[in-house]
C-alpha cells in the first residue's frame, strides 16, 4: 500500500479530542487489566474467560485491520465487487467450519496455541517449524501495519513518519505488555465499534449521494464503460471476462477453500482470540458470531470503493480517475486506489467525523500490531522458548517473558518499519510470507485431527514439502513472469490468480506427502491421539438446552444468509 | 468478562461512544448555520450521527455501569 506524495486533510481542533479521547481509553484499559494478567493463563489466553460475544467480535476484529479495510476498498475500485469474494466465500464457510468441526477439538486439548495443537498431534518438529515461521511472519507484520500506519497519517494528515511510528508502536506496546491478551481483546472489541461508528457514514451518505443501489449500478457501468463491476459470479466464466482475471474454480476451491480454511481455522493470531472463549459452547459460538459481523463488512469497505466509481469527481466536475500508486507517486494530481477510503471520508465527513474516521483507521492499525505481537508473546513463550529453551520454568516466568517478548517484538516491528520505509517492496515479499505457510498448514492441521492414521513424521514432510513447494512457486513466477500460466493453468490468468493457485498447489502437495509418508511410517497409538482426532475423540456436551443456544442452529441461519447474499449480488 | 467488581468491555465500548456522541452532538449545532464544505452537509449528518452514537453510548454506559450486578 502505498500513497501519493501530498496531503489531503487537516484536523480541527474537535477532531484532536476525539483522537485524544481514544488514546486516553487504551492506555487506561492497559492499567486497568494489567491487574487482572497475573497467571500465563490471565496473559496468554485472558484467563479463557471470554463471553461468545466478546471472543466472537475479537476474532473478526483481530482482522479487520486498516491495512485490510483500505487495501480492500481499493481493490474494489480497481476490480468492483469481486472484492467481496474476501469477504464472503472468502471468510464464512471456514468461520462456520472452525466453530462447528475444528473449535471442539482445539478446546478440549487445552492447547494454548495452534503450534501447541501440533506438539501434541504431531510430536516437535511440525511445531518447530509451525512456530518459528508463526513467529517471524507476525512481527514482520507487525511492522508492516506500523509503517502503514505511519504513510496513511502522513499522507491524509501530514504527520511525520517516525512521530507515528513511536506513538504507535509505544502505545500498542505499553497495552498490551501490562494486560496481555486480555487488553487486545479489550482494545479489538472496541476497534470493532470504532470502525463501525466511524467509517458507516460513508456508505449511507455515499448511497444517498449516488441515489440508491439500482442507479449506482447504472452509474457505474456508465463510468468505466461495462456492468461487470457489479456482479459477484456472472463474469468468473473465464480468466479474461473479469477485471480481477480469474477463474470461478480459482475463488471456490483456492479462495473459497483453501486459503480461507487455512486463513481462518489455523492462523493463531485469529484462533487464539477464540481459545479465550469461558466454555466450549461460547468456543464453538464465537466464530458463528463473528461470521455473521463478517458478512457485513463489505458495507463499509466495498461500498465505498463502488461508490467512488460513481461519484469521486475532479474540481473540473469530470470523473475522477484512481491509478496505481507508482503512477500516483510520479504524477501530481493523481490519486491511487488506496486512497479510496479517506478520499471518501474526507467527501462527507467535516469536523468531528472526519476525526472519529481516522480514529477508526489509527485504531484498526493499533489493533492490527496488537494483535500480531500479542499473538507472537504467546507462540514465541510456549511453543519456542518453554519447549527448546526453557522447559521448567515457574509460571510467573512466563509471564514475565510473555512481557519482555512484547517488548522487544515491538523493537523488532519498529525496525522493520524503518526497512520496509527504505525498502518498499519487501513490504509485498513480507504480504506473501503469509500465504507461503497458511495453506499446506491446513492441510496438516485438517489431517491431524480428521485422520488418525497421519504420523508425526506424514504431518513434518507434508509441512515443510508444503511450505517449500509454496516459497518455490513464487520465486518462479517472479523470476519468470510466464510461469504464472502453468500454476493457474492459464494464459490469460492475472497475478491475483496467482495467490489462489499457489494456495491450491501447496495444500495439495502437502496432503499428498502426509498421506504417503504417513502409509510408510508407524500408526500413532490409538490412545495418543484422544482429544486430538476425530473418531477417537468423545465430543463433549456443549450444554446447549434449545434450539437459540445451539452454535449449529445459527450456523444453518448464517450460511443461508450467506447463499441469499451470492445469489442478490450473483 | 462481566465478574463481580469487574469493569464490563461493553461500558468501555459505551463510555467511548457516548463521549464521541456528545462532542458531535455540539459540533453538529455550531455547523448548523456554518456548514462545512463536504458533500450532503445541508443534511447535517454530524449531528444525527451524535445523537445516535450518543444514545448507543448511553445505553451501554447505564446497561453496564461498574457495579451493576
Amino acid at each position: 500500500m502505498m500513497f501519493a506524495g501530498h496531503q489531503l486533510t487537516k484536523l480541527s481542533p474537535v477532531d484532536i479530542v476525539i483522537l485524544v479521547l481514544y488514546f486516553g481509553l487504551v492506555v487506561f484499559i492497559g492499567f486497568y487489566a494489567k491487574g487482572k494478567a497475573n497467571t500465563s493463563e490471565d496473559f496468554f489466553l485472558a484467563g479463557r474467560e471470554m463471553t461468545a460475544w466478546i471472543a466472537g467480535l475479537s476474532f473478526v476484529s483481530a482482522n479487520l485491520g486498516s491495512l485490510e479495510l483500505m487495501g480492500w476498498a481499493g481493490s474494489a475500485y480497481q476490480y468492483g465487487i469481486l472484492a467481496a469474494h474476501w469477504y464472503w466465500i472468502g471468510a464464512i464457510p471456514a468461520m462456520l467450519f472452525l466453530g462447528i468441526v475444528m473449535m471442539p477439538f482445539y478446546y478440549i486439548s487445552k492447547t494454548h496455541s495452534v503450534p501447541g495443537y501440533l506438539h501434541l498431534r504431531f510430536g516437535n518438529g511440525a511445531r518447530a517449524l509451525s512456530a518459528v515461521s508463526f513467529a517471524l511472519m507476525t512481527i514482520l507484520m507487525s511492522g508492516v501495519n506500523m509503517y502503514a500506519m505511519a504513510v496513511v497519517m502522513q499522507t491524509v494528515l501530514g504527520w511525520n513518519i517516525t512521530f507515528s511510528i513511536w506513538v504507535g508502536a509505544g502505545t500498542v506496546a505499553l497495552y498490551v505488555m501490562l494486560g496481555g491478551l486480555r487488553s487486545a481483546i479489550i482494545n479489538e472489541v472496541l476497534q470493532f465499534v470504532l470502525i463501525w461508528a466511524g467509517a458507516a457514514m460513508i456508505p449511507i451518505l455515499g448511497l444517498i449521494e449516488a441515489g440508491g443501489w439500482s442507479k449506482l449500478k447504472a452509474q457505474i457501468a456508465v463510468n468505466v464503460g461495462s456492468s461487470d463491476y457489479t456482479h459477484m459470479w456472472t463474469t468468473l466464466g473465464h480468466f479474461s471476462s473479469n477485471p480481477m482475471g480469474v477463474h470461478w474454480t480459482g475463488i471456490v476451491f483456492g479462495l473459497g477453500f483453501v486459503i480461507s480454511f487455512g486463513y481462518w481455522t489455523t492462523d493463531f493470531l485469529v484462533v487464539q482470540r477464540v481459545l479465550s472463549a469461558n466454555n466450549l459452547r461460547a468456543a464453538k459460538m464465537a466464530p458463528v458470531i463473528g461470521a455473521a459481523f463478517k458478512m457485513a463488512v463489505p458495507f463499509i469497505v466495498i461500498v465505498p470503493g463502488l461508490l467512488a466509481l460513481a461519484v469521486l469527481k475532479n474540481a473540473d466536475g469530470s470523473v475522477m480517475h484512481l491509478v496505481a500508486s507508482n503512477i500516483a507517486k510520479s504524477t501530481p494530481g493523481m490519486h491511487s486506489y488506496d486512497e479510496v477510503l479517506p478520499l471518501m471520508l474526507i467527501r462527507y465527513c467535516g469536523p468531528g467525523l472526519l476525526g472519529l474516521g481516522i480514529t477508526a483507521l489509527v485504531a484498526g492499525f493499533m489493533s492490527g500490531m496488537a494483535g500480531n505481537v500479542s499473538a507472537f508473546s504467546t507462540v514465541w513463550t510456549y511453543d519456542i522458548y518453554g519447549a527448546f529453551i526453557n522447559k521448567k520454568a515457574s509460571d510467573s516466568h512466563y509471564v514475565a517473558m510473555g512481557r519482555w517478548s512484547t517488548v522487544i517484538g515491538m523493537l523488532v516491528s519498529i525496525m522493520t518499519a524503518y526497512l520496509v520505509m527504505n525498502a518498499n517492496s519487501i513490504m509485498d515479499y513480507v504480504q506473501a510470507l503469509f500465504s507461503f505457510f497458511i495453506a499446506p498448514l491446513f492441510g496438516t492441521v485438517i489431517l491431524g485431527m480428521m485422520w488418525k492414521r497421519a504420523t508425526h513424521a506424514g504431518g513434518f514432510w507434508g509441512l515443510l514439502a508444503g511450505t517449500a513447494s509454496s516459497i518455490g512457486m513464487f520465486i518462479w513466477v517472479q523470476t519468470d513472469g510466464s510461469a504464472l500460466r502453468y500454476i493457474a493453468m492459464s494464459a490469460d490468468a492475472k497475478p491475483m490468480a496467482e495467490n489462489l493457485y499457489r494456495a491450491l498447489w501447496s495444500w495439495i502437495i502437502c496432503v499428498v506427502v502426509t498421506v504417503l509418508v504417513s502409509l510408510v511410517t508407524k500408526p500413532v497409538p490409538t490412545a495418543e491421539l484422544a482429544n486430538l482426532v476425530y473418531g477417537v475423540t468423545p465430543i463433549p456436551d456443549d450444554g446447549a438446552t434449545s434450539i437459540w443456544q445451539k452454535p449449529l442452529f445459527w450456523a444453518c441461519v448464517v450460511i443461508t444468509v450467506f447463499f441469499i447474499l451470492n445469489l442478490i449480488f450473483f | 468478562m462481566t465478574k463481580h467488581g469487574e469493569i464490563s468491555i461493553w461500558f468501555f465500548c459505551g463510555i467511548l461512544m457516548l463521549a464521541y456522541g456528545v462532542v458531535l452532538i455540539a459540533t453538529g449545532l455550531t455547523e448548523l448555520h456554518n456548514p462545512p464544505p463536504t458533500v450532503l452537509a445541508e443534511l447535517h449528518p454530524t449531528l444525527w450521527w451524535g445523537v445516535l452514537l450518543t444514545a448507543f453510548g448511553g445505553f451501554y454506559t447505564i446497561r453496564f455501569r461498574p457495579g451493576k450486578a
